[in-house]
């Protein structure tokens, strides 16, 4: 019955879709409108999804695809972004706990990445996919994805080493 | 794996615990099968607002028909209050963000505020619009205290700061409570530019005038994919079909629909402590004049999600203008207000 075959999937797939939606998206209410969406359009098509190898995979894409689609737009006043993504930071500065300062400082640099080396970066680090997966994901070349990877972490380390009062 | 790989790791993987909980999402997924139209509810969720705008025209019609509302008459005059009508989808998004303000006369002007404005929201930076509510809701609840009222109250200094005015009340109201208000009246007209048909909403209605019943007003006000300004239609859809109810319930006189419009609507709006609805309701007119406030349409990228620009400065001007106290007539507004001047027919 792929009625029974799509809530099954839905039971033991939801919370890892709305956590990777999350991790791609950086943002919560988005994710879930998402997945959201996402999962009611797989259901109509639950047969021939369902019929596929790994099904997860398949709605992993379409998740991936609805966001990095998600209305093409202009990038150009990217600015006030970054102001607020390094504002963020503030606070968290004072924190006794360095670690963590870190790992929140390093989330707000990975926000701020384009849409497609964040995608790469999440699956790999997150869903831990091998470069083929990614690239089926993404719709690219195996070297593509390697390069959206390196670019990414070149960028990371850059701006690990920048003071932020810098970039402000 | 290097010292920065691993940072990466815990960084993406602190990301994702932030994820809604997968239970409410189940929950949304499974209520959606068992309707007829099983993508309703998803995509849709703001007409909300309109529900808090009827809550407030209801107990006026009641004073006028039936039992005068408890005002003081030795009260002193009315004086004009602004307030913030916030449109829930059931859980904590806010999907309609009304800014209204009643004269003296009473007399009611309306600003629809598009829930993806890019704007300043006080003691956390830049954000969208519709993320003030959710976050100040879950930061209170995580320390054990009412979510609701500091989720209003963060999209209250929210707008006022960029609106730059004080606002003095606020209502919040379920949407999920919203068809019934339509069926309370006994259908609301509409006019459509084009016939619509689209599953996400579940809207399936022709082109042209039609009275909507409950669940056709749901799909109509929830409708956003495939209308070409998404979001943006969809808020003119609000204002028109506000407009209608207003007139409907204005020219209602039968006393068991009056009394059932009133309790639906009662149930589904929550306001501020210190706001007497009734109360308020005696001052108003069913005069709405209704706006959105303009915004650049290009959608800018942000750090997370595309969003609407807003100069500070434009919202400002545009507040003090739409809201004036006395209002020049005809309203020589820069702003494409929705009183169309045509048929009021919406996309």
């Amino acid at each position: 019955m792929p009625d029974d075959d799509y809530d099954q999937f839905v039971t033991e797939r939801l919370d890892r879709l709305l956590r990777y939606a999350t991790a791609l998206t950086c943002d919560k209410y988005l994710a879930q409108d998402i997945v959201q969406d996402v999962l009611l359009r797989a259901r109509q098509r639950w047969a021939r999804i369902g019929a596929v190898d790994v099904p997860y995979l398949y709605v992993k894409r379409m998740v991936t695809n609805e966001y990095l689609s998600w209305r093409r737009r202009r990038a150009a006043r990217d600015v006030s972004s970054t102001h607020s993504a390094l504002d963020e930071l503030a606070p968290v500065v004072a924190d006794p706990a360095v670690r963590h300062a870190e790992r929140d400082a390093m989330r707000a640099r990975i926000a701020v990445l384009p849409r497609k080396q964040r995608a790469a970066l999440v699956l790999r680090y997150y869903e831990d996919s091998t470069d083929a997966e990614i690239a089926q994901i993404l719709g690219c070349a195996e070297g593509t994805v390697r390069s959206h990877i390196s670019r990414a972490l070149q960028k990371l380390r850059i701006n690990e080493n920048t003071p932020s009062e810098v970039l402000r | 794996m290097t010292e920065q790989e691993a940072l990466i790791r815990e960084a993406i993987a602190a990301e994702a615990d932030q994820a809604v909980d997968y239970r409410a999402v189940l929950a949304n997924l499974h209520g959606k099968r068992s309707r007829r139209r099983p993508m309703a509810l998803i995509a849709a969720a703001t007409l909300t607002v309109v529900a808090a705008a009827v809550a407030v025209i209801v107990p006026l019609s009641m004073g006028r028909n039936a039992s005068p509302p408890p005002v003081d008459p030795a009260a002193p005059p009315a004086t004009p209050q602004t307030v913030l009508l916030i449109g829930l989808d059931g859980e904590t998004n806010t999907d309609a963000i009304v800014l209204a303000r009643v004269g003296a006369d009473g007399t009611v002007s309306a600003a629809s505020l598009p829930r993806d404005l890019w704007v300043d929201i006080p003691g956390r930076g830049m954000g969208r619009l519709n993320s003030a509510y959710p976050e100040a809701h879950a930061a209170a609840q995580a320390e054990g205290q009412d979510g609701d009222t500091a989720g209003a109250q963060a999209l209250v200094q929210t707008v006022a700061a960029l609106v730059g005015m004080e606002i003095d009340h606020y209502a919040a109201v379920d949407m999920a409570r919203f068809a019934s208000l339509a069926d309370a009246v006994g259908g609301v007209d509409v006019c459509l530019k084009a016939a619509a048909r689209e599953s996400y909403s579940g809207i399936d209605l022709p082109a042209g005038r039609q009275s909507l019943n409950g669940e056709q007003a749901l799909a109509f006000l929830r409708q956003r994919v495939g209308l070409r300004n998404g979001d943006l239609d969809r808020v003119r859809r609000h204002q028109a079909f506000l407009r209608s109810l207003a007139a409907e319930v204005a020219g209602l006189d039968d006393p068991a629909k009056l009394a059932r419009l009133v309790e639906t609507a009662r149930s589904a709006v929550r306001t501020d402590p210190d706001w007497n609805l009734l109360e308020f309701a005696g001052q108003l007119t069913p005069n709405a004049r209704t706006a959105t406030i303009p915004v650049n349409p290009d959608l800018i990228e942000t750090r997370t999600n595309p969003a609407f620009a807003i100069d500070p400065a434009d919202a400002k001007a545009f507040a003090a203008e739409f809201f004036a106290d006395q209002p020049t007539q005809p309203i020589a507004s820069p702003v494409p207000t929705s009183r169309n001047p045509d048929d009021g027919c919406v996309d």
